[in-house]
């Protein structure tokens, strides 16, 4: 296992001194005193382990392809964006848009993540253990997020493809536009079962409905856009002044 | 005396209540929305048809037009990155979507770039591999949606481009109807096939200036600082934008004006959303020389470029290329007939029916293509010959006058046959007497 000490690292060469280790065919590697850097293991490519022992700044583990890599602590903005492929594991919270595009891989996050987690995603898995702020899996075009605490409002909004796993008793009336609350199947269920025993959550598929994109009874996909709602109910509370029968200023 | 004799009235010219004002209401009407269009805004506004090019008589000697060279070559993004892209012409072919148009046109539009020593962009959707087969030099475009963006695109580009707006539709996303969301093309962009399109409007990875900033660095650190990467920004707030794009460290902008074309757009987008190219280039010189950086920031202007004279007023104004898109379009058949949004293209260039895209010959309108890039070089050449130039790029702002009042204080340049500029100027010793 290789140690590295990134306090004695310029920040912009501590992606270099991970990619070198990798290279030599190391593949164990332990990074202390990161400090909330930015863009930590972005673009890291090939086959090992990297853990971070505290937390990592915006942007980390972008572009990841292949290796696992290991948060010890909080991460910022963007982990895992456009994520392709390997691991990332984030042991406590997120910031927000944590998982944006990504097309492959799985990325796990143990505590809580912000808003817009998943957003266009295009493949791959997310796993949020706590709860997950706004906009889920905002227009995702496929993959599969799963949060196992509660969701915040607009989740799902106007997803083009993919799937989203919650247990949340109010997801329904927190949904976004342009997706439907389902039953999830057995084979789904099964697929969940196996993720959570892979990364140890105490949960059961069963437990879980599925978030999908809206469909008309043909399979093809009822995109409704938004357009102005000229609701004449909600402007009838507000007092006019016509109509009011006689003349202003009689009794 | 006869009463009620017949007489033919004639009444003063519709002002407002104009034919096309009354068909965009009957539509309206009719179906309760706004109407999608192809082709960008037909408004006219001012262009770079308002300036003149000043030739060389007695103050300056001019270069055989015929028998002498002018300079076309030109290095785009060499601000930071290792690789700057080399063209042989400062004309690349501006991003349209595999989508928007067909793949023989995306295939042709490739081949006159690898006949002509350019470049071009890919646009949304991905890139095909036959287009990036063909291209001379690549630029792969990184928007809010990624449909069919992928990592290995990264190392296949010969520049990036990251996108903030499209002039013809600034504020807006992609639109691409139902009609041309093929099966291929749902596949490609991970959507689902027959929907109504309206791509991503933010882009997920960056909200702002100081993501952008962290942004960049993981794109340069990913790309080895080997690549170009140039903005590509709408014209809106041109100083301002410019101003943010400069500080997160882009080596280029590509500012499209909002002239330019679309697969489809709102007519009130097209029409009403943002500034035209001409003034926008000028602000964005202004901008960028006020920063002293000038000289290290490529600046490509696009919107209604369609001859070598907007191509060499545009590089005396600043501009150090141009991108075509209509233009390219028009030279492989198409007669903008502004339906391209209903995916029915009788020339085979903005649909995706098979029958209609096996009428495009890839080859003749390659060659095509390549032929109008030549000869719209070749233009801008003679221009600049006659403007005593031995080198494109060497045409400057002091080459130009303003044929209207409206395009004097829109570019500080001085109105033909007088000193007189109106507003800011534009580098001028010429004082405003107004
Ligand atoms: S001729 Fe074809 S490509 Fe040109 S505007 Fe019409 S539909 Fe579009």
């Amino acid at each position: 296992m290789e140690h590295i000490n990134a306090a004695k690292i310029d920040s912009d060469k501590i992606n270099q001194v991970i990619r070198e280790c990798i290279k030599k065919g190391e593949k164990e590697i332990r990074i202390s005193n990161i400090h909330a850097m930015h863009n930590v293991a972005a673009g890291l490519c090939g086959d090992a382990s990297v853990t971070f022992e505290d937390s990592t700044g915006l942007y980390t583990a972008s572009y990841l392809e292949g290796p696992t890599v290991t948060i010890n602590g909080n991460v910022g903005w963007y982990a895992g964006d456009n994520m392709v492929s390997g691991e990332l594991i984030i042991k406590q919270n997120t910031g927000c848009n944590v998982g944006a595009y990504i097309a492959g891989g799985n990325l796990v996050v143990y505590g809580n993540t912000g808003s817009r987690v998943g957003y266009g995603m295009k493949g791959g898995t997310i796993i949020i253990g706590g709860n997950a702020g706004r906009w889920a899996g905002q227009l995702s075009m496929g993959g599969t997020l799963i949060i196992l605490g509660n969701c915040g409002p607009a989740i799902g909004e106007s997803m083009f493809t993919g799937k989203i796993f919650t247990r949340d008793p109010q997801a329904e009336e927190k949904m976004g536009g342009n997706v439907i609350y389902d039953e999830i199947t057995i084979e789904e269920a099964a697929e969940l079962d196996s993720l959570f025993a892979a990364y140890g959550f105490e949960a059961k598929g069963a437990e879980f409905h599925v978030i999908r994109p809206i469909l008309d009874p043909s399979g093809k996909h009822k995109y409704v856009l938004f357009k102005p709602e000229l609701n004449k109910e909600g402007a009838a509370k507000y007092k006019a002044s016509g109509r009011n029968g006689g003349c202003y200023g009689a009794e | 005396m006869e009463q009620n004799k017949q007489v033919k009235i004639v009444n003063p010219e519709k002002g407002t209540w104009n034919n096309i004002v009354l068909s965009e209401i009957d539509y309206k009407a009719a179906n309760g929305k706004y109407r999608i269009r192809g082709c960008g805004s037909p408004r006219k506004v001012p262009n770079f048809d308002d300036l003149v090019i000043l030739p060389g008589q007695c103050t300056r000697m001019t270069i055989d037009t015929y028998r002498e060279d002018c300079e076309t070559r030109v290095v785009l993004g060499k601000r930071f990155a290792k690789n700057p892209i080399v063209l042989e012409t400062p004309i690349m072919i501006a991003g349209m979507s595999f989508g928007a148009l067909s793949k023989n046109a995306k295939i042709a539009l490739s081949k006159a770039t690898a006949m002509t020593g350019t470049l071009i962009s890919n646009g949304e959707g991905g890139c095909l591999p036959e287009e990036l087969e063909n291209s001379y030099r690549q630029s792969i475009q990184i928007l809010a949606s990624r449909m069919g963006f992928k990592k290995e695109l990264l190392f296949q580009a010969d520049m990036l481009e990251i996108l903030y707006g499209i002039g013809a539709k600034p504020g807006l996303a992609g639109h691409l109807m139902g009609e041309k969301i093929t099966d291929e093309i749902s596949k490609i962009r991970q959507i689902p096939a027959g929907i109504d399109l309206h791509s991503h409007p933010r882009s997920g990875d960056a909200f702002g200036a100081d993501d952008l900033v962290v942004k960049m660095k993981q794109l340069r650190e990913i790309t080895n600082w080997e690549t170009p990467i140039f903005a590509k920004i709408a014209a809106s707030r041109v100083r301002e934008d410019i101003k943010i794009a400069v500080k997160v460290g882009f080596d280029g902008i590509i500012l499209d004006g909002c002239t330019a074309g679309t697969g489809a757009a709102p007519v009130m987008a097209a029409d009403h959303l943002g500034i035209p190219t001409m003034p926008a280039l000028v602000q964005a010189v202004r901008t960028l020389e006020e920063m002293n950086v000038k000289d290290e920031v490529s600046l490509i202007v696009s919107g209604g470029i369609k001859d070598g004279a907007d191509m060499a007023k545009a590089i005396a104004i600043g501009a150090d290329a141009v991108a075509i898109g209509t233009a390219a379009m028009i030279a492989m058949g198409c007669r903008v007939c502004m339906n391209c949004q209903a995916g029915q293209c009788a020339f085979g260039i903005g649909t995706q029916n098979p029958e209609q895209v096996a009428k495009l010959d890839i080859d003749v309108a390659a060659r095509r293509v390549a032929n109008y890039i030549e000869a719209m070089t070749a233009e801008a050449v003679l221009l600049a010959k006659a403007a005593g130039k031995t080198k494109l790029s060497n045409l400057e702002r002091e080459d130009l006058r303003s044929m209207t009042l409206e395009s004097c204080a829109m570019t500080g340049i001085p109105l033909a046959g007088s000193d007189l500029v109106i507003g800011q100027g534009f580098g001028y010793t010429a004082s405003n007497t107004l």
